[in-house]
């Protein structure tokens, strides 16, 4: 009920100020009148002055009347909104409700987020842009309208051709054998066997790589049920999982940018399934999930050498106990976690 | 299963059997290794029943009947150079049957006792070889985990050896070079084991060389 009445008497105000102004336009047209006709005939000149003078400060009287008029009347409508840079929605900040309804605090917060977002989303663009691997010629020439399309439908790839993709790198590398199982409805899981040397659990998504679990030749991959075991880590520290995959070994991942100072987050970190989680975060080429796929199983292939390679840096095989089990993305060769800036 | 060496560690000028392994100790836990219980590892030698021979005409063959504390429900039954057989330990009542065939060699028990030591993927024991009631000497074994291919992780192991052995790294054991590429089993471990006794009983007969 307030609301309404406040409504009617702004809106009264409204009128009375309409007519307010109308009255100050007219006398200043009078003033202009008085002005344009000049002195009247009168019998003598200082008559004619006389009468001049008096109309004229009659009329400055008036419009002087209706300008204040108009100014008690304005301070009774209110403030106008301004042109607001929000348009329409700027009319939001006049509900006077701020603690219930705090719609306008949190239009313009989102409107900062969205400005900050647009604005780091350019810049990791450009970045990732720099970084990615240089094997496809088309990766920088997309345009930002095809890019969204891209991503879903490699979400959606049939899975006859993510069994081809497979069964295509599986024939390309003989040392190493994968088998391909779907337990869990469309997500194929790979059970990779490198040799003699380890066995590594790949859970993908479609053609991406969401997990990878890297165990011992010798130890059980399944569970008791006889499903592939996906959670538990390996019994031995080359080839555990003892930290979750930072965003420090992502940044560090690529041979060319790392640099020192970054000191190791636990103690013993230099797995071997770390370092595939660091690949698969590496290796993406959002375009072309195929090339991801066998870029990464080139990159775990090196492992066939896992206890024969010393280290290129050192020159030795163990370092606290570990063999070198980093590889570097682009030589494959080995190096010891702390060897490899 | 790793891939394990079994070697001897000679006993250092002037010290005892019992010092030198406590020497050899300290230096593992300088490095780090953490113990981890004891371990046992024992072989009996048994030879071919006279009866049994004269009408094959064969000469006697010795069979060694041996258990290791890291395979607790197992027994291990092998012949030198010959094939070895792995059973549950019930082998031992066997063996008592088999009397007529097989007769236990007298004084013939040697064993190795001592400390287990983990060290990141290694498994260190350090053992003190005796035979009835004396020390004889002193058994290393060095057990990498990750790895089944023995030709793959040697010169690994043989780093990991030489950091805290020094100068008396031992060669390579003779079942890693004769099969290329076979995963490495609990048997090969026996066979180490069982070289490694055997020499040893052969150091005792020549007294003069002592235990070096």
């Amino acid at each position: 009920m307030a609301d309404v009445i406040n409504v009617s008497v702004n809106l009264e105000a409204f009128s009375q100020a309409i007519s307010a102004i109308q009255a100050l336009r007219s006398s200043v047209s009078r003033v202009f009148d008085c002005l344009k006709d000049g002195m009247r005939n009168k019998e003598t000149l200082e008559g004619r002055e006389k009468a001049f003078i008096a109309h004229f400060q009659d009329n400055l009287h008036s419009v002087n009347r209706d300008l204040n008029e108009l100014e008690r009347l304005s301070n009774l409508v209110g403030k106008p909104s301004e042109n607001h840079p929000l348009h329409n929605s700027g009319l939001l900040s006049l509900d006077p409700v701020q603690d219930k309804t705090p719609l306008y605090s949190q239009l313009l917060q989102a409107y900062k987020w969205s400005n900050k977002l647009q604005y780091h989303a350019g810049l990791a663009s450009g970045l990732l842009n720099q970084q990615s691997l240089k094997r496809s010629a088309n990766q920088m020439g997309v345009s930002a309208k095809r890019r969204p399309k891209a991503q879903p439908t490699t979400l959606v790839l049939p899975p006859q051709y993510v069994d081809d993709v497979i069964s295509r790198i599986d024939r390309m590398f003989p040392e190493m054998s994968i088998h391909l199982s779907r337990p869990n409805g469309a997500s194929a899981m790979l059970l990779v066997t490198l040799g003699k040397v380890l066995k590594v659990i790949v859970v993908m998504r479609s053609l991406f790589i969401d997990r990878t679990i890297v165990k011992g030749y010798h130890e059980n991959v399944y569970t008791e049920d006889g499903k592939l075991d996906i959670w538990s880590k390996s019994n031995y520290q080359v080839f555990q999982k003892l930290c979750p995959p930072g965003a420090w070994r992502f940044s560090h991942g690529n041979s060319k940018t790392s640099s020192g100072g970054v000191g190791r987050p636990g103690g013993k970190t230099q797995q071997v399934t770390d370092h595939a989680t660091t690949a698969l975060l590496h290796y993406q080429l959002p375009q072309m999930p195929d090339v991801v796929v066998r870029s990464f199983m080139t990159w775990l292939r090196s492992y066939i050498k896992l206890f024969q390679a010393p280290c290129q840096r050192c020159g030795k095989f163990l370092q606290d106990g570990l063999p070198p089990t980093w590889r570097d993305f682009r030589t494959l060769e080995a190096f010891h976690d702390t060897c490899r800036q | 299963m790793g891939v394990t060496c079994v070697s001897q560690m000679p006993v250092a000028e002037g010290k005892s059997v019992q010092q030198t392994v406590e020497l050899l100790t300290r230096k593992l836990e300088m490095l780090g290794a953490e113990k981890q219980g004891t371990f046992c590892v024992d072989c009996e030698t048994y030879h071919t029943a006279a009866s049994t021979l004269g009408s094959q005409g064969q000469t006697g063959k010795l069979m060694y009947v041996m258990h290791n504390s890291e395979y607790p429900l197992s027994c291990f039954a092998l012949f030198e150079n010959g094939p070895c057989l792995i059973a549950d330990t019930n082998f031992d009542v066997l063996m008592v049957k088999l009397k007529g065939f097989f007769q236990s060699a007298k004084a013939s028990k040697i064993e190795t006792r001592g400390t287990r030591y983990q060290y990141c993927d290694f498994l260190v024991k350090v053992g003190t070889v005796t035979m009835g009631p004396s020390a004889r000497g002193i058994s290393v074994e060095v057990e990498y985990g990750p790895c089944v291919v023995a030709s793959d992780c040697w010169s690994l192991l043989l780093e990991f050896l030489q950091s805290f052995l020094g100068s008396h790294t031992p060669g390579a054991p003779a079942v890693f070079g004769n099969r290329h590429d076979v995963v490495y089993g609990p048997a090969d471990t026996m066979v180490q084991y069982m070289e490694l006794f055997n020499k040893i009983r052969k150091q005792q007969q020549v007294p003069v060389a002592g235990i070096r």
